[in-house]
C-alpha cells in the first residue's frame, strides 16, 4: 500500500518539471539596462578570487567589457561547470562567460557566440616523469565531471588500447580537487584545457609541466539563451569590436601576455565579419 | 454536518482521489512547464556519446548498493565495539571511544570525506601511499568514511539500548554464575538488540542516503551518474527523477528488511506471518537448517562432555586456573598495548599540530568566519557574508521555517482523517527516502517552475534544507504526540474540548517540551548539512574553505582542520546542551557499569 502511494506521488512530482523561459532576453536586458552574466569562481586565470579576495580574471574582464559595449549594467552571477548551462536554460542568467567549449551537444540546449578564445586540451603531470598519454595508460588520470575533457581522455585512452577507460579516469567536481589529487600522487596526470592547467602549474613553479600533444581543440564560446537572435547579434558585434579596437588584446595580455605566469602566445584571430 | 461526512472513510478516499486526479490533470495538461521532456534519454543509446544512459544510471545504482552494504557492515561492527567501549570501566578506552564518537557525530560527512581523501594519504610514508593507490582508493575512502560516520551514530543507539537493560536482570545473571561473555551473549545483546532495531533501522537508511556523498571523491555512484547525464545532455530533470525513484525503491527495500528483522525478533515464540517476516524467515532457512543439523548436536555433545568432566576431578580446575591467569595477563597486556598506541597517536597529533603553519590559520580565520563581508561582489546576499556565519544563518532559517511545516505535517500524520494523514505520510516518506543532495537538486529545478522567478541560490538552498528538515521534524512531532497517554486525550474530549482545544491546551504543550532535545539534535544535523549546499555554489563554510585551499594550495591540512573545528565545536556544545535538557526532562536514568 505504502509503495503504491509513494509511486503515485513520485509520478505527480514528475509532472512538475524544470523550465526554460524561452523568449526575448534582449528586450528585457535593454529595458532593465542590466545584463546578468554567469562567471566561474575557481578557474585560474579565467575567473577566480585573488589573494585579496577580489573576483578577477580573463573571463571576468571580458564579461565586464561586454556589458559596457552593450551599454548596460552588469550583474555577475557565480556559476560552476554544473550550473553554467542550467542557469541559461532556466533564464537565471542572460549569458555565460565561463570558459565553456562550444560543442554540438551543448548547441542542442543553448546558443553560443562566435569563438572568443582558443584553447586545447592537454595533460599536466609531474616534471620529467611522463612524455605522453601513452606513458600513463596504466595509471589514473583526473578530470572534471561533465566536461568535454572527460570524454576526450576516455576516447584517447580507448584509442591507445585501454580496455576499460572508465576505471582509469577519476572525475572530480572541481578543478582544485583535480590539482590536489595530482599533487598528492593519486593520479599521474590531470587533463583539461591548457590555460587552466598553466594557471595551476604556475602556483608551484617547476614541479609540473604540460605533456604530449593537444588531445583536442577547445573553442570557447559565450553561452546564450536558445533562439534569441538579437542578443546573439549584439554579443557577436561587441566581441568583434573589442578585437578591432585592441581592447581584446589588452585584456588578453593582462592575463596571458609574455610577462604573466600563464604566458601563451596569441596565434589566431577571432571570426571577424565585415 | 461537514464533520459527519468527513468521518466516513469512503468520503475521505473520494476526496483524496479527486484531489489526486485534479492535480494530475493540472500538472499533466494545463500547466506550461516550458521544458522539453525527453524521457527516451533514459533508455535509448545517445548518438553523440554512444552510451545508454539508463544502463549507466543502473551501474551507478549497483555501486551505491555495494557501498551501502559494505559501509553498513563497517558501521554496525564498529558501532557495537564503540558502544561497548563507551560503557567500559577501563577509562582510557572509554575516553577514546567517547572522543571518536563525538568527533564523527559533530563533523559533517563532507568534511570527513575531504579529510580522508586529500589529507590522510599525505600523512603516510611514500610506500604506504603507493600501496593505498594500488587499491580502488576512491571506492574504499568513500565506503570506510561513510561506515565510520555511521558507526558513531550506531554506537550511541547501541549504548542507549544496552543501558536500557534493567540492572536487576544483570545482577541475577551474574549471581547465577554466568561469566561476562555469557551475560553479554545470552542476556544483554539479545535484549538490547530488540530495543535497538527500530532506531538502528533509521541509521541504516541514513547510511544509505549518506553514500550519495561518495560522488565528491569521484566515485561513480547513483548521484554521480545522474549528474553525469545532466552534464552531458542537460536533461537534469529526467536524470534526477530516475535517481529519485531508484533511491526511493532502495529505501523501501531496506525498510522492508528492517521490518522483517524487527518482526522476527519481537515474535520469536508465536508465528508472525507478515510479508517482511516471512521474507526474512525464508532468507534464514539455510542458517536454521545448518544449526539444526550441525551446530545443535555438536553443542549438545560438548555440553555433555563438560558436565562429565565437571564431575570427574580436580586436575581440570588447575588447568582452568592457568587459563584464568593467562586471560588476566592477556587483558593486562592488551590494555598496555592500547595505552601505548594511544600515546603514539597523541604524540603524532601534537607533533602535527605543532608543525602547522599557524600564520595561515590566523590570516584566513576571519575569511572563514565571514568571507568577504562587508564587500559584496556580484549577486551576494548580506553584504557578501559567507563562511561560518552564512552556514549558521541558513541553518537558523531552515530550523525556524521547518518547525512550522513540521508541526502541521506532524499533526496531519497523527490525525485519524485520511485526507490529512495520507498527504502528510507521502510528504514525509518521499523526502526521507531521498538523500538531501537529491532534494537540493529538486528544489533548484522546481522553484523557477512554480514561482516563475529565480531566487538567490542561498534561498533555494535554505528552502531545500527546510523541506528536508520538516519531514524529520514531523516525525519528532508525531513521536511527541504519541507519547502523551491516550487517557489524557479521552479526558479532554469528554470534558467537552474540541480537537484544536485539546491539541493547543493539552497535547502540544507537553509534547513540545519533550521534543526540545531531539529538535536541538536536528539543528545540529542541519548545521552540518549546510556543507552540502556547496554543490549549488553557495559560499558557506565548506565552499569558502575549498576556495581558500584552492588559492593557497600548500595549507590543506591547516584549512580543513580549522573548518572541522568550526563545525565541531558549536555542534558539540549544542549536543551537550541537548543531553542536559534530556536529563532534566527525564531524571530517572541508571548508569550501567560493565
Amino acid at each position: 500500500m505504502r509503495l503504491s502511494r509513494v509511486l503515485a506521488l513520485t509520478l505527480a512530482l514528475v509532472m512538475m518539471a524544470s523550465v526554460a523561459f524561452a523568449g526575448p532576453s534582449y528586450d528585457r536586458i535593454m529595458k532593465d539596462k542590466k545584463i546578468r552574466i554567469g562567471i566561474m569562481t575557481d578557474s585560474i586565470p579565467g575567473a577566480f578570487f585573488n589573494s585579496k579576495g577580489e573576483w578577477v580574471g580573463f573571463d571576468y574582464d571580458v564579461a565586464t567589457e561586454l556589458a559596457k559595449r552593450l551599454g548596460v549594467d552588469i550583474e555577475r552571477v557565480k556559476v560552476n561547470n554544473k550550473t553554467r548551462i542550467a542557469f541559461i536554460q532556466q533564464g537565471r542568467i542572460d549569458a555565460s562567460v565561463a570558459n565553456m567549449t562550444h560543442t554540438r551537444e551543448r548547441e542542442k540546449s543553448i546558443d553560443f557566440s562566435i569563438t572568443y578564445f582558443f584553447d586545447g586540451q592537454k595533460i599536466l603531470a609531474k616534471t620529467g616523469k611522463y612524455k605522453s598519454l601513452a606513458d600513463m595508460k596504466d595509471k589514473k588520470i583526473a578530470t572534471m565531471q561533465g566536461t568535454t575533457s572527460e570524454i576526450n581522455v576516455k576516447r584517447a585512452l580507448k584509442a591507445l588500447g585501454v580496455a576499460n577507460p572508465d576505471a582509469h579516469v577519476i572525475s572530480f567536481q572541481k578543478e582544485s580537487e583535480c590539482f590536489q589529487a595530482l599533487q598528492m600522487g593519486r593520479v599521474a596526470g590531470w587533463s583539461t584545457d591548457a590555460t587552466i592547467l598553466l594557471g595551476y602549474a604556475s602556483k608551484t613553479p617547476g614541479k609540473f609541466e604540460l605533456v604530449g600533444e593537444f588531445l583536442s581543440d577547445e573553442p570557447y564560446g559565450i553561452g546564450l539563451p536558445q533562439n534569441d537572435s538579437a542578443l546573439r547579434n549584439g554579443v557577436n558585434a561587441a566581441l568583434q569590436d573589442m578585437w578591432r579596437d585592441g581592447t581584446y588584446m589588452n585584456i588578453y595580455n593582462k592575463w596571458y601576455g609574455p610577462d604573466t605566469p600563464f604566458a601563451m602566445p596569441m596565434t589566431g584571430s577571432i571570426e571577424l565579419w565585415p | 454536518m461537514l464533520r459527519y461526512w468527513l468521518e466516513k472513510v469512503w468520503v475521505q478516499n473520494t476526496v483524496l482521489a479527486v484531489l489526486g486526479l485534479l492535480s494530475l490533470y493540472y500538472w499533466g495538461w494545463v500547466f506550461d512547464f516550458g521544458y522539453d521532456f525527453q524521457w527516451p534519454i533514459l533508455f535509448t543509446v545517445n548518438d553523440t556519446y554512444q552510451l545508454n544512459f539508463g544502463v549507466e544510471i543502473l551501474k551507478g545504482l549497483w555501486l551505491t548498493v555495494k557501498i551501502t552494504i559494505i559501509s553498513s557492515l563497517i558501521g554496525i561492527s564498529l558501532g557495537t565495539a564503540l558502544g561497548l567501549a563507551r560503557l567500559s570501566d577501563f577509562k582510557p578506552l572509554n575516553w577514546t571511544a567517547t572522543c571518536i564518537v563525538e568527533f564523527f557525530r559533530n563533523t559533517p560527512l563532507l568534511v570527513i570525506l575531504f579529510f580522508f581523501y586529500f589529507a590522510f594519504p599525505q600523512a603516510l610514508p611514500e610506500a604506504g601511499r603507493e600501496f593505498l593507490f594500488e587499491t580502488q582508493f576512491e571506492f574504499w575512502t568513500a565506503t570506510v568514511a561513510v561506515g565510520i560516520y555511521t558507526s558513531a551514530f550506531m554506537a550511541e543507539v547501541i549504548r542507549a539500548g544496552l543501558q536500557s537493560i534493567p540492572k536487576g536482570l544483570l545482577e541475577a545473571a551474574y549471581s547465577s554464575g554466568l561469566t561476562y561473555v555469557q551475560v553479554l551473549r545470552k542476556i544483554i545483546l539479545p535484549l538490547a538488540f530488540r530495543e535497538i532495531i527500530p532506531p538502528l533501522g533509521s541509521e541504516f537508511l541514513n547510511n544509505m542516503k549518506n553514500t550519495s556523498l561518495a560522488m565528491i571523491v569521484g566515485v561513480a555512484d547513483l548521484t554521480w551518474q545522474a549528474q553525469q547525464v545532466e552534464a552531458l545532455t542537460f536533461k537534469g530533470f529526467e536524470a534526477t527523477t530516475a535517481a529519485s525513484v531508484l533511491y526511493l525503491s532502495f529505501s523501501l527495500v531496506i525498510a522492508f528488511i528492517i521490518n522483517g528483522v524487527d518482526g522476527r525478533i519481537r515474535s520469536s515464540s508465536k508465528g508472525n506471518n507478515s510479508l517482511p517476516v516471512m521474507f526474512i524467515n525464508l532468507l534464514l532457512i539455510p542458517i536454521s537448517v545448518f544449526n539444526k543439523v550441525l551446530v545443535n548436536p555438536a553443542a549438545r555433545y560438548l555440553r555433555h562432555r563438560r558436565r562429565a568432566n565437571m564431575h570427574s576431578g580436580v586436575q581440570v580446575s588447575t588447568s582452568q586456573l592457568i587459563l584464568k591467569k593467562l586471560y588476566v595477563t592477556l587483558v593486562l597486556i592488551s590494555k598496555g598495548a592500547f595505552l601505548a598506541i594511544l600515546a603514539g597517536l597523541l604524540f603524532s597529533l601534537v607533533r602535527g599540530l605543532y608543525n602547522f603553519d599557524w600564520s595561515v590559520i590566523i590570516t584566513e580565520f576571519p575569511t572563514m568566519l565571514v568571507w568577504q563581508f562587508p564587500n559584496a561582489t556580484g549577486d551576494d546576499l548580506f553584504w557578501g557574508l559567507g563562511g561560518f556565519s552564512l552556514s549558521f544563518i541558513i541553518a537558523i532559517v531552515a530550523i525556524v521555517a521547518s518547525f512550522f511545516i513540521g508541526l502541521v505535517v506532524g499533526l496531519g500524520r497523527s490525525s485519524d482523517n485520511r485526507i490529512f494523514r495520507i498527504p502528510s505520510l507521502l510528504y514525509i516518506e518521499l523526502i526521507r527516502g531521498n538523500p538531501l543532495i537529491i532534494v537540493i537538486y529538486w528544489v533548484y529545478f522546481l522553484i523557477p517552475v512554480l514561482f516563475d522567478s529565480f531566487i538567490n541560490t542561498v534561498w533555494s538552498a535554505s528552502i531545500a534544507l527546510t523541506l528536508f528538515t520538516a519531514a524529520y521534524l514531523a516525525e519528532i512531532v508525531r513521536g511527541g504526540i504519541q507519547n502523551i497517554p491516550p487517557g489524557q486525550v479521552e479526558a479532554a474530549y469528554s470534558s467537552g474540548l474540541s480537537y484544536w482545544q485539546t491539541m493547543r491546551k493539552i497535547i502540544l504543550p507537553q509534547a513540545l517540551k519533550q521534543m526540545i532535545p531531539p529538535i536541538v539534535g536536528l539543528f545540529i544535523a542541519i548545521f552540518k548539512d549546510t556543507s552540502l549546499v556547496t554543490v549549488l555554489g553557495v559560499m558557506e563554510l565548506t565552499s569558502v574553505t575549498k576556495a581558500l585551499d584552492n588559492r593557497l594550495m600548500i595549507a590543506s591540512m591547516e584549512l580543513w582542520t580549522t573548518a572541522a573545528v568550526l563545525y565541531f565545536l558549536p555542534c558539540l556544545l549544542m549536543s551537550k546542551y541537548a543531553k542536559r535538557l534530556e536529563r532534566k526532562l527525564s531524571p530517572e536514568q541508571i548508569n550501567l557499569k560493565m
